[in-house]
């Protein structure tokens, strides 16, 4: 049984048809387990090698509904299988023959969401499917007698999918008050219970960007330290907004903001991410733009920027662009900062990108955002070795790959090419604040510029054929750490090779050039730079994604990135990067040479190998769109829902 | 003829090769399915008799690499309890000790004992199996006629 024509009848039936993927590398306790669950009605995949769970796990991020895994596999490493399985969100059981304290515990800590001793029995497997609805909880509530359709995509109907349930699930990030909000695109923090109420003790508040928005400023004027529930509620001045939901919001806020720290002062390693916050994510999302940025900016657009969505951004870009300038050197300064957490981020969270499509609103563009990095899930492209959180397959997964690929090669090179990078950067995202949190931001205009400098990327042979090997793997997950690398070293060498000269100042060039003739030096440090920042990347790259109103908030660095590594490829993602970066982008056309290039095309309906059309095509894109719904229809126009298939 | 069968498989429980895993592994078996435990105890043997031979060898060579023999034996060990090869997951746990009191000694005399009992049980099985085939259908360890 197992297998199920459709999702939907997977669903309907389920746990019949519970998609379960069982890895042991003994193959008598495979065989027998792959009897055990195939008499539970689930549908079994069985592999004997860890490497080539992860590379299924990795390139159909929606094969599965839950994973099984032997952790003493003598050559391969169980709790890497683990870690990915948690950052694809989804629920990991672990098999051990060790039943002692410290076993189990170890087990449990690194997220397995249940440990069973060998042998295994049936009646341990009988119940395993728990697990998966436990996952996706919110999705199931929902459709579980809801009168009320939060999906805004055509896909909302009672009968999805557990795939479809886990990515509603990763969009809510797991957290009761921002559960429905990702998908629909409110404004306001109206509360919303539904029918999940027989299980809530308050309402859900939905954490819109605008209430986000007031609630950041609210805490920028109490000051963080003093910012207390009570006065933030008093300060937002909402109806129907308690102080409860402001405290856990508060909470989450600060979570956000200190993982940020830390992750630019160490390198994440995989764990880092490793939560299941999705809240965190969510609030990163939020908050890209909003969080300690006015310290370090002059930017007259000091009100983009605490502004933190990006969407929002798209006007109040173009307004603050030239004033922008100015502050490009402290952008640059903070860009790298941040960079090195952007680089490693970028590649997880949207692994899986443009198997999911992670924007619930969008109507049919797969850019929808990542589902939350929350850890495991899936939602969020799984991450895969760094990028713990990114998770979400779909294409708001991969788009934000593209874009954080891209955000990770600005950020990877410490240099005046990265330099280059931040000062364009500045010229796009005025409201991309350096901070950490807007790491993403930063390297979205990064890429923007990098997108000026793609416009010759074309034309460099060299790099075209250097890239090739690191273009955007379009389908692989997000844990691709490599990955990461190889963009970055495309990216950087193409921005620095092209356009980081012409654009940035003449710290640029040395810089440019070296990367020119080591790209591989580059590719290094933006290795290096991705770990530190990977996370980081990660959490903006969710938080964009998970943006619960639906708005491409974050420049889509990776999508530029993409269109760096593979110059040809204009693919969508590199679409998606230029709505974001193009709009700004246009604004500060003449400030940047290449830009002008770009301006020039006409506009393309849909996805274009050219760089410039793209970039035309989302800038123009973008400034018909309104400022909500930019990143979105933009993405929906150029149907950007996978990576390029190269 | 099914009785006898009956008893074989009975007595193997009662002289202790088998335990309820096996058990388990019958449970798995219907008409859907009617190889399943002789299948799986024919992966067993195969995969158990590789795992014996790089012991074998490990042994061989002289220098009692512990860790490696321990891994084996680990695997060894795991597969014997999936189908309920009761003595031999013994002799298993027993090897592992030695291996990880170092002793090797005590690892070259129970690798003996478990081989023995690794063919006293295999010799067991594929006459219970065959009886089973011969019984027809009806035993647990049947076979489509």
């Amino acid at each position: 049984m197992g297998n199920m024509d459709t999702e939907e009848r997977r669903t309907d039936q389920f746990p019949v048809g519970m998609r379960v993927l069982a890895v042991d590398d003994n193959p008598t306790c495979l065989r027998k387990l792959e009897e055990l669950l195939l008499r539970c009605k689930y549908h079994v995949t069985k592999t004997m090698e860890s490497r080539e769970a992860l590379e299924m796990l990795r390139n159909k991020s929606n094969m599965f509904d839950l994973v099984i895994s032997d952790v003493e596999m003598p050559d391969t490493d169980g709790f890497k299988l683990l870690e990915i399985g948690l950052e694809m969100d989804l629920p990991v059981i672990m098999l051990s023959a060790h039943s002692d304290h410290e076993s189990v515990m170890k087990g449990i800590i690194h997220g397995a969401c249940d440990y069973l001793v060998k042998p295994v029995g049936l009646k341990e497997l009988k119940n395993i499917w728990q697990h998966v609805v436990k996952k996706n909880i919110h999705s199931y509530k929902r459709n579980i007698g809801s009168s009320r359709q939060l999906q805004p995509s055509s896909e909302s109907n009672p009968a999805t999918s557990v795939s479809r349930k886990r990515k509603e699930k990763v969009n809510d990030s797991g957290d009761d008050e921002n559960d429905s909000d990702r998908d629909e695109d409110y404004g306001d923090g109206s509360e919303q219970d539904g029918d999940e109420s027989s299980t809530r003790k308050k309402p859900r508040v939905v954490w819109s960007q605008e209430l986000h928005q007031k609630f950041v400023t609210a805490v920028q004027q109490l000051g963080l330290d003093k910012a207390v529930p009570k006065k933030i509620l008093d300060y937002m001045n909402m109806d129907g907004l308690t102080r409860e939901n402001v405290a856990s919001h508060l909470q989450k806020y600060r979570l956000y903001l200190k993982k940020i720290d830390e992750g630019q002062q160490q390198n994440m390693g995989p764990d880092a991410f490793g939560t299941k916050d999705s809240s965190y994510f969510h609030m990163a999302h939020l908050d890209h733009g909003l969080r300690d940025f006015p310290s370090t900016r002059q930017i007259p657009s000091s009100s983009l920027l605490s502004r933190s969505h990006l969407n929002k951004f798209h006007p109040s870009v173009y307004s603050s662009i030239n004033p922008q300038g100015i502050n490009s050197s402290s952008f640059i300064q903070q860009g790298h900062h941040h960079q090195n957490s952007n680089s490693s981020s970028s590649a997880n969270p949207f692994g899986t990108y443009h198997h999911n499509s992670l924007l619930p609103r969008s109507q049919s563009v797969n850019l929808s955002p990542l589902e939350p990095l929350q850890f495991p899930r899936n939602k969020s492209s799984a991450y895969m070795g760094d990028f713990k959180s990114i998770g979400d397959r779909g294409l708001g997964g991969g788009f934000l790959d593209s874009r954080m690929s891209f955000g990770s090669s600005s950020t990877s090179l410490p240099s005046a090419p990265s330099n280059n990078m931040m000062f364009q950067a500045n010229y796009t995202q005025p409201l991309l604040r350096p901070t950490e949190g807007n790491q993403s931001c930063l390297d979205g205009a990064l890429s923007n510029s990098g997108v000026h400098g793609l416009s010759r990327f074309p034309s460099n042979n060299t790099w075209q054929g250097g890239l090739k090997p690191a273009r955007f793997p379009s389908n692989s997950l997000p844990l691709n750490h490599g990955f990461n690398q190889d963009q970055l070293t495309t990216y950087a060498v193409n921005n620095g090779m092209e356009d980081c000269t012409s654009l940035v100042s003449s710290t640029v060039n040395p810089v440019g050039e070296n990367m020119h003739c080591e790209p591989q030096l580059l590719g290094d440090f933006i290795g290096n730079m991705n770990t530190l920042e990977g996370q980081k990347w990660e959490e903006q790259s969710c938080n964009l994604l998970n943006n619960p109103f639906g708005n491409l908030e974050y420049p889509v660095v990776p999508a530029s990135n993409m269109v760096f590594r593979d110059n040809n490829n204009a693919n969508r993602s590199k679409e998606l990067v230029d709505e974001s970066l193009m709009s700004p982008l246009e604004e500060s056309a003449t400030t940047l040479n290449n830009h002008q290039e770009y301006v020039g095309k006409p506009e393309n309906a849909g996805l274009v190998d050219n760089q410039h059309d793209v970039f035309d095509d989302i800038m123009n894109e973008m400034m018909k769109q309104d400022e909500n719904n930019g990143m979105v229809s933009v993405a929906t126009r150029f149907g950007f829902d996978s990576f390029p298939p190269a | 003829m099914q009785r006898q069968v009956a008893l074989v498989k009975q007595s193997l429980f009662d002289q202790g090769y088998l335990d309820e895993q096996f058990m388990e592994l019958e449970d798995l078996q219907d008409d859907a399915n009617p190889n399943f435990v002789e299948e799986v105890a024919t992966l067993y043997f195969k995969d158990s008799a590789r795992l014996i031979n790089n012991i074998d060898q490990a042994l061989e060579r002289g220098s009692f690499d512990f860790n490696r023999l321990d891994s084996y034996m680990h695997q060894f060990k795991g597969s014997s309890t999936s189908i309920g090869a009761s003595k031999v997951k013994t002799e298993c746990t027993m090897f592992r000790e030695y291996c990880r009191a170092g002793n090797a000694e005590g690892c070259l005399r129970t690798f003996q004992q478990l081989k023995k009992e690794h063919a006293t049980l295999r010799k067991k099985l594929e006459h219970y199996f065959q009886m089973a085939r011969q019984a027809g259908p009806k035993e647990t360890a049947r076979r489509p006629k």
